[in-house]
């Protein structure tokens, strides 16, 4: 007797459910998002990414392991260049208008602080690949709002 | 936790106020979206974490801004959606895998009591069915395995949700699901009859 689709589709849910179960550490990490969430910080949304207009042509021209991702917020730019691959991978950013800055960029394991230098450039050292975000503070002796971005993977 | 669809909007608005539990509400509601939306696109294990982790800090970072809150589910599926076409874009991802087609082993042998005989029995015919139901699924062309794949996640999307996961019309999703269930028969009793797999 065959069974209707509501009940093929329960026991393919079931069959999904024992087979590919969303991982613990996973669901953790999802638990563990909230606290990631800056109330007081603005938002700076993504704005452009490279992967996203990547066209054939544009593969061939760019190099390969180059990323370039922008963030805005208000009247405010912040253009990230990702270099390198894997482990190696750094990256080179610029604030417009050009400002000093705190530059925290988080990731779920961890936090590497650089410095945007007076012409709003920063650069960091080897960073871990997976989600990441960057949030800018104003520097010592300076005052305003956090701004974070958006949160993408790296 | 039991939620009703009416609660979604309270569960974003109560995050949004800072509410943890609220928090937890949407990820026990909207895990297995995420998750089902990362593996429709087979992306290696450890690609789908990456767009499983991203989409949900995403949404902790716009959770007071989310204009629909009762449709956060179909603005995770969005999400997570971009989030896996960006991943397959990427040179440095892997490749797409095909590893659903792992199964389990059979069942190990009980003690010889009547009962213990029938219940393994049961077992395995449970666990033949389950084999075969996988290795039919893993014949069904992507489209199908894509829109049954995101179906399969627990609890049962919305066909909303389903179609900003895939940006499949709303509309398509219904007779969609209808077809590729009866190809999934179909290729189901191919596999149980012997026949060679259709192409």
């Amino acid at each position: 007797m065959q069974e209707s689709d509501n009940e093929l589709e329960a026991e393919l849910r079931r069959l999904a459910a024992d087979k590919e179960p969303v991982p613990a550490e996973l669901v953790q990490a999802a638990l563990d998002a909230f606290g990631w969430r800056d109330i007081d910080a603005e938002l700076a949304e993504l704005i452009y990414d490279s992967l996203a207009d990547a066209d054939e042509a544009s593969l061939v021209r760019g190099s390969p392991g180059q990323r370039l991702v922008s963030f805005a917020v208000g009247g405010m730019t912040i253009d990230v260049e990702v270099t390198g691959a894997g482990p190696g991978r750094s990256v080179l950013g610029q604030i417009a208008p050009p400002q000093r800055a705190m530059v925290d960029i988080r990731g779920p394991q961890d936090t590497v602080t650089v410095e945007a230098d007076e012409l709003g450039r920063f650069r960091s050292g080897p960073i871990s690949p997976g989600p990441a975000s960057l949030r800018l503070r104003p520097p010592p002796g300076g005052d305003g709002p956090a701004i974070v971005t958006d949160w993408i993977s790296l | 936790m039991w939620v009703s669809l009416d609660d979604t909007g309270l569960l974003v608005r109560g995050a949004a106020d800072g509410d943890e539990a609220a928090w937890r509400g949407l990820v026990t509601r909207f895990s297995g979206l995420v998750w089902a939306v990362a593996r429709a696109h087979r992306l290696a294990h450890a690609d789908a974490a990456d767009v499983y982790q991203t989409t949900w800090l995403r949404l902790a970072e716009h959770i007071g801004r989310i204009d629909h809150p009762d449709r956060v589910g179909a603005w995770l599926a969005t999400a997570a959606r971009r989030e896996c076409l960006q991943s397959l874009r990427s040179a440095a991802k892997t490749a797409p895998t095909d590893d659903m087609d792992r199964l389990d082993t059979a069942p190990a042998e009980g003690n010889p009591t009547e009962e213990a005989v029938l219940a393994a029995e049961t077992e395995r015919e449970d666990a033949e069915r389950a084999a075969t139901m996988w290795r039919a699924f893993a014949r069904l062309s992507g489209r199908c395995r894509e829109l049954l794949r995101v179906l399969m996640a627990s609890p049962p999307p919305s066909y909303a949700e389903v179609a900003a996961a895939l940006e499949l019309p709303l509309g398509s999703i219904g007779p969609t699901r209808g077809r590729c269930l009866q190809r999934l028969r179909e290729e189901m009793a191919g596999i149980r009859d012997g026949l060679s797999p259709s192409t």
